[in-house]
C-alpha cells in the first residue's frame, strides 16, 4: 500500500485534487476523501471536503470540474461519502439526484417518441442504468457507482424505496454482461458482433453486484480472476481486487504487479483496497 | 445501413447537413473564453473551394527511416510553425503494443521530430482514448513510453485536461455546447495522427472521426455518448470546425479493415497519407482504401464551393492513388459505399 501521504502532496491548493496534475475535478477529490478518511488524514479530509461542499450545484448533484455547469454521474461518488463528513444535507441532495437520473433510452418521452417513430417498442427492453451525464444512454460505469451509493445508503438508512432502483441497476447489469463472463463499459455487442470484457468495467460492476449470486456472476468472477495476473494499468488491478473481495473470491495472496499507480484514484483505490482486505470497507461502511 | 450506438436512433445524414454553408468560422466564433486569437501563416484551413495538395507517401514498415520520410513529408507542405506550439493528436484505442490499432508510437516520435525541426516551439501530444479510462498506461502498453523519451512529460491525457465551454457558431449536430481541453483550443496547430481504418457506425475513421479523442472523457464519461445522442456525423462535422488550423497525417503503414475500429483485421497499405486540408485527405484515404468518399457522410460536400475538395483529381504529391489504392475488406452493412 502507498502512504497517505502520496496523496495528500498531489492534494490542490483549492482542497480538491487532479487526476494528475493541473485543476481539481470531482472523481479524484471523491477517492482520496474515502481513502484518508479512513487512514485518518483529517486536515487533507476536511479541505478536500470543503472543495466537494462548494462545489455542489444548486440541482443537488456535482459537475465534473468547476468549469462545467452540468451535474453529471460524478454526484454518485460523492454520495459515498457518509453523511456524517460530507453534510446531511449534501448527502442527501446528492442521493436525490442519483435517484433521479436514468438512461435516456429508459424515459417514457424518449420511448413514446421512438415507439411513435416505429424504431422502439414502447415498453423498455430491459430495466434503466445510469448515464455518464443527463440526456445520455446508460452505461456500465456509471450505474456500478451509482448502485454502491444506493447501496451504502441502504444499508445506512434502510430507506426500502431505494430498494426497486437498485435491483433494476442490477439486472441491468446481468444483461449487458459479455457472452463469456466480463464487462465492456457498455454493450455485450457492437453492431451484433461480441465485445470484449474489460478488467476495470469488470471489477466494477462486480463491486456493485455485492451479494448477487448468479451462474453470470460466477462467470464474470471467473473472468476476473484470470485478468488479475495480467493487468496492465493500476485501475483495473484496483477495480478487480474490489469486486472479487465483495464476493470474497479474491485468492489470497495475491502476489503484487508493481504497477505504476499514475493517477489519484489509481492512489486513492489502492489504499481503499488495502483497508477493504484488512476488514475495513472504505467504500461501502 | 448500420444503426447507430445511441439506442433508437436511425444513423443518416440529417437534411440539415445538405444545407450547411460552406465554412468560414474563426476561433472567435466558437471560444466563449478568453482564448488568443492570432493567424498563423500556412496552418489554417485553406480557402474551401482550392484543395491544398495531399501527400501520399510509400513507407513499408515502422522502422527508422520514418523519421526521414517523415521530415521530407512535412517539408513539402511548407508548414510555418516556427516559435509556434504543435498538438500531436494519435488514435490510441486500445492496450495493444505497437499493432494495427493505435497509432504506431514510432510515426507519432518521428513527427514529433519532425515540427522540432522545423522550429515549433513546444510540441504535446494528446490523446482522450474513447473507451478505455486510464490513458497513461494504455499509452505504455502500446509502446509510447518506451518510444517517445520522457512521454509522461510531453503527454496530456485529453479526457483529464482543463476545459473551455464552447459554443458552435453553425452547430451541424444538436451539439449547443461542448467542453473542449484547453490544450487542444490553445494550440497553434493541431496535427491530426489517425490510423486508417474502416469504422462499424461510420464507413471510415480518419482524420476527421480523430477528433472524437479532444472531447473530454472527464466531462462526457467513456465513450463519449453525448456525440453518439448529437449525432456521430454531424459530430464529426461540428469538431472539425472547431480547429480551424490543422493538418492531417494517416497512419496507412498498416490499417485496420473489416469491423474496425477495434475488432478488425490488419491490412498493410505501406502508406503515409497527409495534407493541410483535412478533409481532402480523409477523401483521399477513402479512395485508397476502396471506399467512395461521396458516401460517407461526413465527407460529403457541405457547398458548391467545396465540391471539388471531394473530386478524384485532388492535387498530389509523390504517389497518385492510382498507383497505390489497396482495398480495404468492409464488414456486410458497409459494402454500398464501396468505391466502384
Amino acid at each position: 500500500m502507498l502512504p497517505a501521504s502520496d496523496l495528500t502532496a498531489r492534494q490542490n491548493p483549492d482542497g480538491g485534487w487532479p487526476y494528475t496534475r493541473g485543476v481539481s475535478w470531482t472523481e479524484p477529490t471523491a477517492y482520496a476523501v474515502l481513502a484518508l478518511l479512513d487512514a485518518g488524514a483529517s486536515e487533507p479530509v476536511r479541505r478536500g471536503l470543503a472543495w466537494l461542499r462548494a462545489a455542489q450545484r444548486p440541482d443537488g448533484g456535482w459537475p465534473p470540474q468547476l468549469a462545467v455547469d452540468q451535474s453529471t454521474w460524478v454526484t454518485a461518488l460523492v454520495a459515498l461519502i457518509p453523511p456524517g463528513h460530507l453534510g446531511d444535507s449534501a448527502h442527501s441532495r446528492a442521493l436525490e439526484w442519483t435517484i433521479g437520473s436514468t438512461g435516456e433510452e429508459s424515459r417514457f418521452v424518449f420511448r413514446l417518441r421512438q415507439w411513435m417513430l416505429g424504431a422502439l417498442p414502447l415498453a423498455p427492453q430491459e430495466p434503466p442504468g445510469w448515464p455518464w451525464l443527463p440526456g445520455n444512454s446508460a452505461w456500465v460505469g456509471p450505474t456500478s457507482i451509482a448502485l454502491l451509493a444506493l447501496e451504502k445508503e441502504f444499508r445506512r438508512s434502510a430507506r426500502t424505496d431505494l430498494q426497486p432502483r437498485l435491483d433494476q441497476g442490477r439486472r441491468f447489469l446481468l444483461q449487458r454482461m459479455c457472452a463469456g463472463g466480463g464487462w465492456n463499459h457498455g454493450s455485450s455487442k457492437a453492431l451484433g458482433y461480441p465485445t470484449s470484457p474489460y478488467p476495470e468495467t469488470t471489477g466494477l460492476a462486480l463491486a456493485a453486484l455485492r451479494g448477487v449470486r448468479s451462474p453470470q456472476v460466477d462467470l464474470s468472477v471467473a473472468f476476473a480472476q484470470r485478468e488479475l495476473t495480467g493487468c496492465r494499468s493500476a485501475d483495473a488491478w484496483n477495480w478487480l481486487r474490489l469486486g472479487l473481495l465483495a464476493h470474497n473470491r479474491l485468492p489470497g495472496p495475491v502476489p503484487s504487479l508493481n504497477l505504476p499507480c499514475r493517477t489519484v484514484p489509481d492512489l486513492a483505490l489502492d489504499q481503499i483496497v488495502q483497508a477493504t482486505i484488512e476488514g475495513r470497507d472504505a467504500i461501502l461502511s | 445501413m448500420p444503426s447507430s450506438p445511441k439506442v433508437g436512433q436511425a444513423f443518416s445524414l440529417p437534411a440539415r447537413v445538405q444545407r450547411v454553408q460552406p465554412r468560414n468560422f474563426t476561433r472567435r466564433d466558437f471560444l466563449t473564453g478568453s482564448a488568443a486569437i492570432f493567424a498563423l501563416s500556412g496552418c489554417a484551413h485553406p480557402p474551401a473551394a482550392t484543395p491544398a495538395p495531399v501527400s501520399i507517401v510509400r513507407a513499408s514498415a515502422y522502422d527508422q527511416s520514418l523519421y526521414d520520410t517523415v521530415r521530407r513529408l512535412l517539408a513539402e507542405h511548407r508548414l510555418n510553425v516556427r516559435g509556434r506550439t504543435v498538438l500531436l493528436k494519435p488514435n490510441l484505442v486500445e492496450f495493444e503494443p505497437e499493432s494495427f490499432i493505435n497509432t504506431h508510437p514510432l510515426l507519432v516520435h518521428a513527427v514529433y521530430e519532425g515540427f522540432r525541426a522545423l522550429g515549433a516551439a513546444a510540441i504535446r501530444i494528446g490523446e482522450g482514448p474513447g473507451h478505455r479510462r486510464n490513458t497513461l498506461d494504455l499509452a505504455d502498453a502500446a509502446g509510447y513510453f518506451r518510444i517517445v523519451p520522457r512521454f509522461e512529460d510531453v503527454f496530456v491525457d485529453l479526457n483529464l485536461d482543463a476545459v473551455t465551454r464552447v459554443r458552435p457558431a453553425r452547430p451541424v449536430s444538436r451539439i449547443e455546447k461542448l467542453y473542449l481541453p484547453n490544450t487542444a483550443l490553445g494550440a497553434d496547430l493541431l496535427v491530426s495522427l489517425p490510423k486508417m481504418k474502416t469504422h462499424h457506425w461510420v464507413g471510415a475513421t480518419l482524420s476527421m472521426k480523430n477528433l472524437f479523442g479532444v472531447v473530454p472523457g472527464g466531462v462526457y464519461g467513456w465513450p463519449k455518448n453525448a456525440l453518439h445522442w448529437a449525432g456521430i456525423t454531424e459530430s464529426i462535422i461540428d469538431l472539425h470546425a472547431a480547429f480551424p488550423r490543422q493538418f492531417a497525417l494517416v497512419d496507412g503503414i498498416v490499417g485496420m479493415q473489416g469491423n474496425g475500429p477495434i475488432q478488425g483485421t490488419p491490412k498493410h497499405a505501406g502508406l503515409l497519407v497527409a495534407g493541410r486540408d483535412v478533409r481532402a485527405v480523409d477523401a483521399t484515404c477513402c479512395r485508397l482504401m476502396g471506399i467512395d468518399p461521396l458516401k460517407v457522410a461526413y465527407l460529403q460536400p457541405t457547398g458548391p464551393a467545396d465540391a471539388s475538395l471531394l473530386a478524384a483529381d485532388i492535387p498530389q504529391i509523390a504517389e497518385k492513388v492510382s498507383s497505390t489504392a489497396t482495398p480495404f475488406a468492409l464488414i456486410p452493412e458497409f459494402q454500398w459505399i464501396r468505391l466502384s
